[in-house]
């Protein structure tokens, strides 16, 4: 009996793992959204004991990698104020994108990257800057507009028909934990894919029905391409180094975030000071984003990332942490001018980087962008979207991945 | 190079510049009239048999004004374009298909892309416009600003569809040396970014239009080229290899891959500026009609000339496998199949000239005649209903010589 009884036990408690295993499982994939972090956050006390206390990345990736169980100072989470929208815009691009084609394939392949997976930043971004606007506007909650909604969708649409391309250029192997376009794809037909998603998003776009929201997010194709350019050389001299790389990190990342949040205040009907406004919270949310994500690139491991760490040095690219360790390490340039072609330099870059200060200066100016986005945010009326707002700039300071 | 091939491209352009001035639109030589209803200019071309293709398409070029393609002093001139040229000359020398593309573009073939704006515009002044502000109208062309700047998007639309369509698939085995894997792999960003470079351009310039209608039917028109790189069985490098023939009948199959790769977007094209005109959707449609079975006849008499007498002393390679007269072929004789799948993976392995030898014997030459006539009858039947002009005559012309290449 007791022994059948152990063996039921036994039995069970292999069930239980299971379910635990299985809720982990779960856990893991929903934690690749940034909402995760606002349970468990550096707040803005414990950040700024770390811009005191930082004395090397080594420190500052285990300040990272901690998770006091501190209060956060905002009970809000960017992420839930805007689920109700947010849930669905990955479904709703993929029920877009099969409207559009009878062909299976190429549908494959362009949805690949709207599995849910994502961060969803942009869309993210849009929805609680709209719900915000409204408030503003209107001195009460209002319901987001179809068109809103829909500009939300497209940002991510775009967003995603870059990367497909990005994957190309770069000959990525892996993005967001799972293989690469290009690597399951001839490069042909992921081309394609990329432009049958951008095509999409350009005929929502026309049916929004709007000429300057149309004007608005037509530049938006401009700038990422022209980014792209920018990636290719880099002739110029030390000094312009640092802007040329502000530029283009402006035309890759920030100015879809920008032209993205000016289109939604349009819509919301906003006057030309409160669309400055968007725009301006958008650029500087957008910059400080990249600059985490550049700094990211050495300080994060590559299973956080989804991606291979110090990708950015294998690519030969220069990005604001060496550009930072050059002042201390004036060896660095010769590198960056042979975009770390050498055997070696990779890695002796990478150490240099972790050796100077470069890491705590881009971060330093990610944060001086992100308190910028911070008092533009405050000119807002209050609301709950508004908090939303402030918040954003914090997960994007403090985000690991 | 390359910038001596820019030259020669922009003499050529100020020529016709200074041949503009010196012969206003309204004065159009005689001898290209032509009663387009019966398809025939021979009365018109008694001092000369053969309607000369370079000679309808410069003489309709003057019509509406300059050259129209988008390889004009603007954008040689932008950062972009500069960069591109100078990413290209480290590709000189390389494999790479993209520099094949690049010359394409500069040389003035009959195949060439400008046609496509040309036809636009031509279009444009034929069909005429309602209720414009004066400030729109390009007086001295007949056509409207928005008009040219569509017809400018549709270039750059086709052209950077075929750059990208040049991009080389990279896989295992591909190549041997590492040198020409870099050669290729950086060919292939260039050829990317380019592509990518003229489609935003198009999406400003639809965007500079304020036109939501014509946004949406040009995007659409890139949608239908995407797909029309999906139709079917591929080879590694995505080259099209004919269906088996029990599968689907050779001109529906030939039909649908000509629609999605050109068809629309030149019907889509003549139709958008129609309604960019003022004139109405039902009337617009015609115009839609006229572009798409234009661009199918041209297709045609793309296909058939590998297959002329005239062309069995070059051994034939580069014909696509799935061109008129070899899907006409197969669908009559199955056996032909057989030489066809031996590309599966990769169309250069098929006996090209065997191919061809066997399709010249075969109907499949007839055929394609008869389907290029087909388009080219239902293209004349839209001009019909227009009134009588200058425009209206070369566009036929281009149709008639287009039917003697």
């Amino acid at each position: 009996m007791a022994c059948l009884g152990s063996v039921r036990l036994c039995a069970r408690v292999e069930k239980l793992c299971q379910i635990g295993q299985n809720a982990q499982v779960r856990r893991k994939a929903s934690s690749v959204r940034l909402k995760q972090f606002v349970d468990q956050p550096l707040t803005r006390s414990a950040l700024k004991s770390c811009q005191t206390a930082v004395a090397g990345s080594r420190l500052l990736s285990s300040v990272r990698s901690q998770q006091p169980g501190s209060l956060p100072e905002y009970r809000v989470d960017p992420y839930q104020l805007v689920d109700d929208d947010l849930k669905n815009v990955h479904f709703d691009v993929q029920e877009e994108l099969r409207r559009h084609t009878s062909h299976d394939e190429l549908y494959t392949i362009a949805q690949y990257y709207f599995d849910g997976q994502g961060k969803c930043l942009r869309p993210m971004l849009c929805l609680l800057f709209s719900h915000a606007l409204n408030f503003h506007i209107h001195k009460k909650d209002m319901p987001l507009l179809e068109s809103q909604r829909r500009v939300a969708m497209i940002s991510e649409m775009v967003h995603s028909a870059s990367l497909i391309h990005d994957d190309v250029i770069d000959c990525s192997d892996f993005r967001r934990g799972k293989p690469s376009v290009n690597v399951l794809w001839n490069h042909k037909k992921v081309a394609m894919s990329g432009d049958f998603i951008l095509a999409v998003a350009s005929i929502l776009i026309a049916r929004i029905n709007n000429d300057d929201v149309t004007i608005c997010l037509g530049q938006v194709l401009t700038d990422l391409v022209q980014g792209e350019f920018m990636q290719l050389g880099s002739k110029e001299t030390e000094n312009e180094r640092f802007t040329h790389y502000l530029t283009k990190t402006y035309r890759k990342t920030a100015s879809l975030i920008a032209n993205y949040l000016k289109a939604e205040s349009m819509l919301a009907g906003a006057d030309e000071g409160l669309t400055e406004l968007a725009f301006q919270y958008g650029r500087n949310v957008g910059l400080a984003f990249q600059l985490v994500d550049d700094l990211l690139d050495f300080v994060a491991s590559s299973s956080a990332l989804g991606k291979p760490a110090a990708a950015d040095l294998k690519l030969g690219l220069a990005t604001a942490p060496v550009l930072f360790a050059c002042e201390k390490y004036p060896e660095l340039n010769a590198m960056i001018m042979r975009r770390f072609q050498e055997p070696g330099d990779v890695e002796h870059a990478f150490d240099l980087v972790h050796k100077s200060q470069g890491l705590e200066q881009t971060q330093f100016l990610a944060r001086k962008h992100c308190v910028e986005a911070q008092r533009l945010a405050e000119r807002i009326a209050e609301s709950p979207y508004q908090k939303g707002l402030l918040v954003v700039t914090d997960l994007v300071l403090n985000r690991m991945k | 190079m390359l910038t001596s091939k820019v030259s020669k491209y922009l003499m050529r352009g100020s020529l016709g510049a200074r041949t503009l001035t010196a012969r206003p639109a309204g004065v159009f030589p005689a001898f290209l009239h032509t009663d387009c209803g019966r398809l025939s200019a021979v009365s018109q071309h008694a001092h000369n048999p053969k309607p000369d293709w370079n000679k309808a398409v410069s003489e309709a070029e003057k019509i509406v004004g300059y050259p129209t393609s988008f390889l004009s002093l603007r954008w040689l001139l932008s950062d972009e374009i500069a960069n591109v040229a100078l990413h290209l000359r480290k590709l000189v020398g390389s494999n790479h298909p993209l520099l094949k593309t690049a010359k394409g573009l500069l040389y003035n073939g009959k195949n060439n892309m400008q046609a496509w704006g040309l036809i636009v515009l031509l279009l444009s002044k034929a069909a005429g416009h309602h209720n414009v502000n004066e400030m729109e109208e390009d007086k001295a062309a007949g056509v409207l600003h928005s008009q040219r700047a569509l017809a400018e998007v549709t270039e750059m639309i086709r052209t950077s569809h075929l750059v990208h369509k040049g991009l080389v698939n990279i896989h295992p085995g591909l190549v041997e040396e590492g040198a020409v894997l870099n050669d290729m792999t950086f060919g292939n960003k260039i050829a990317l970014l380019s592509g990518d470079y003229l489609l935003s351009n198009c999406c400003v310039e639809l965007a500079a239009l304020r036109n939501q209608e014509i946004t949406e039917l040009m995007s659409s028109a890139v949608r239908d080229l995407t797909e029309s790189e999906f139709v079917g069985q591929r080879d590694q490098q995505n080259n099209p290899i004919p269906s088996h023939p029990s599968e689907c009948s050779a001109v529906d199959d030939w039909t649908l891959r000509s629609e999605l790769s050109g068809g629309r977007l030149l019907g889509k094209s003549c139709e958008g500026t129609l309604r960019l005109a003022g004139h109405n959707k039902e009337f617009s449609k015609e115009g839609y009609k006229f572009g798409k079975h234009l661009a199918l006849a041209w297709q045609a008499c793309l296909d058939m000339e590998p297959f002329m007498p005239s062309a069995q002393h070059s051994t034939g390679v580069g014909f696509s496998l799935v061109s008129a007269p070899v899907l006409f072929h197969l669908e009559y004789d199955s056996s032909l199949y057989n030489l066809i799948q031996v590309g599966a993976e990769n169309v250069n392995d098929v006996d090209y000239a065997k191919i061809q030898s066997i399709v010249s014997k075969g109907p499949g030459l007839a055929m394609t005649k008869r389907l290029r006539q087909e388009h080219s009858q239902k293209a004349m039947e839209v001009l019909a209903a227009f009134e009588q002009n200058d425009a209206r005559t070369a566009l036929s012309n281009i149709i008639v010589a287009m039917g003697e290449l």
